[in-house]
């Protein structure tokens, strides 16, 4: 039944996080099944986003503007910098209203698993943020999954050359504790109460 | 804690088998193959959210069949739950009155089972990954962040030998180190804290099951050497550091609680070499029956127990001192051939050949 070009919709489709092979075939089916503008509006709303956004110059989110809105806004405190593991974790972030500085995005948290590594990681380019801006406090707000503690730990020992003050958020929460999961009530909390990396 | 009712649909032999039980438990018999075993493994599947016999959900699945559905209502924390796991090739849902958990290790929180297993005669005799495999779940039972724990720690573990697999730098193999020994010792204190408590009973059964006549030592073995001048985390770390070439080149993690022991010695000759069939069942069940005391004293509930005929093998004496420290306040579930041993405990029969 899923032959020729649906079923090159169904393996493009479950290339997308979360969806296994009978979402995949219920959304190729639903994409075909419904109004032809309505589905090519989905295809073309996808195109339009895809070309449009990408990497912010300075700080490496995914962006419509370079540099982003963030980066080149003058109210943001360039004391501040919190660094995340991906775009969507600064949207998090900003949904609770509590900071008010600039942010990083790593990209990649060290996984030897999936070959991530340091170099993996953009390092001078995070080196060149710290040194252009004057910057007083580092705030780590990564997972503490194994890989984003590792991280942490990895980044607190490289970067406390350059800035005294480098923190992580507080989770409440002994092991474990996704930052994409916790309540924005926690998540504010997390960052009220987030304490200093160094041993 | 009691289970009340079970109702198996494709669920290994039983296509559709529905059942009520007594707050006792019961004694459940009939001829091989009807699937007694199978029973207690229904049950215990809404305390481990997986079967004690097969890692894979797919065995457990009638053959004609594509998916099973187990449903059981229990009384705990003075109500009653109603407990459903339903199992298709591709995915697992376990709800509790209605809701799905959002983990499977969820389960642990609310229903416990202590099951005597014939295998748990390699808790004495087999490897160390039994004692391991046992201890790490009773910690899980006892304290339900454990779970998290060695979720972590393993985790960490996978990690750390893909990098021992690859080229690595100084700094990144010490971040994947301290990482590794901050979770490694965590779990060991854990396992310690519970070994406290743990161990002193455990003699305490033994001495008492062997007509008082065998003192039982046990003692946790680190896989790496202790010198107690100094902390866990610098005992672990030094060695990691000594045993760094070796590790490299075995592309794997050579010591950490993945790979501790735990010895037992009756006087002071190892049971696991030097000791009887019946010493080494003996050993296994008072385990079990501390790792049910524990639970009852920390919960205030007791687990529901289950004996997968481990008892038939033991000589008169020791099984009646093992059935006269067996609590009456727990449910048992007895499945054997040999129901005579069981008669004290006057448990309700349930002959399986007139029911499936
Ligand atoms: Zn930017």
């Amino acid at each position: 039944m899923f032959q020729g070009i649906l079923a090159d919709l169904v393996h493009n489709l479950k290339k997308l996080p979360g969806i296994g092979n009978k979402s995949a075939q219920r959304l190729a089916m639903y994409i075909i099944s419904i109004k032809k503008e309505k589905a090519l509006q989905i295809a073309d709303s996808i195109k339009t986003a895809v070309e449009n956004y990408s990497n912010c110059s300075i700080c490496n989110m995914l962006t419509e503007n370079d540099p982003c809105d963030f980066c080149s806004d003058k109210s943001r405190s360039n004391k501040l910098l919190c660094i995340v593991e991906n775009t969507q974790d600064i949207y998090l972030i900003e949904e609770i209203q509590e900071y008010k500085g600039k942010y990083y995005v790593l990209g990649n948290l060290l996984s030897p698993l999936d070959g991530i590594g340091p170099e993996q990681i953009n390092f001078p380019r995070l080196i060149n943020f710290i040194r252009s801006e004057d910057i007083e406090e580092i705030i780590l707000a990564l997972n503490p999954s194994a890989e984003g503690e590792s991280t942490m730990n990895f980044l607190g020992s490289q970067l406390s050359k350059y800035v005294n003050k480098i923190t992580r958020l507080s989770t409440g929460l002994p092991f474990g504790g996704d930052i994409e999961y916790t309540s924005s009530l926690t998540l504010r909390n997390a960052f009220k109460r987030r304490y200093s990396v160094k041993d | 804690m009691e289970i009340n009712y079970l109702k198996l649909i494709n669920f290994r032999n039983y296509t559709q088998f529905d059942i009520n039980f007594s707050s006792e438990g019961a004694l459940i018999y009939g001829k091989n193959g009807i699937g007694k075993t199978n029973l207690l493994e229904a049950i215990a599947y809404f305390a481990f959210g997986k079967s004690f016999q097969t890692s894979h959900d797919v065995d457990l699945i009638n053959f004609s069949q594509k998916f099973f559905r187990i449903s059981a209502k229990f009384n705990l924390f003075e109500k009653e739950l109603y407990f459903e796991c339903a199992v298709d090739k591709e995915q697992k849902k376990i709800k509790i009155d209605d809701i799905k958990i959002p983990r499977i290790s969820e389960l642990y929180k609310y229903i416990k089972v202590v099951y005597f297993s014939p295998d748990d005669l390699g808790f004495t005799a087999g490897a160390p990954v039994y004692r391991r495999f046992f201890f790490d779940q009773a910690i899980s039972q006892y304290s339900f962040d454990y779970i998290e724990l060695l979720r972590k720690y393993n985790r960490i573990l996978k990690q750390r030998n893909a990098l021992l697999k690859k080229k690595f730098g100084e700094k990144e193999k010490m971040v994947w180190d301290k990482q590794f020994v901050k979770y490694g010792v965590e779990i060991i204190k854990r396992r310690l804290n519970y070994l406290k408590e743990f161990i002193p009973v455990l003699s305490q059964h033994y001495f008492y099951i062997s007509g008082e006549k065998e003192n039982l030592q046990t003692k946790y073995i680190y896989s790496f050497p202790i010198d107690n001048n100094t902390n866990l985390e610098n005992n672990f770390l030094t060695y990691l550091k000594k045993i760094e070439v070796q590790e490299i080149e075995n592309q794997r993690s050579l010591a950490g609680p993945h790979l501790d022991d735990i010895k037992f010695d009756i006087e002071t000759h190892p049971a696991r070499r030097f000791a009887s069939q019946g010493q080494k069942r003996s050993i296994a069940i008072a385990a079990r029956l501390v790792q049910a005391g524990m639970i009852s004293q920390k919960d205030k509930e007791a687990p529901i127990l289950m004996f997968d005929d481990v008892l038939s093998e033991l000589d008169k004496e020791r099984t009646k001192k093992i059935l006269k420290i067996l609590k009456k306040n727990h449910q048992i579930f007895i499945v054997t051939p040999n129901h005579e041993i069981y008669k004290d405990l006057a448990l309700p029969g349930i002959n399986l050949e007139k029911i499936v």
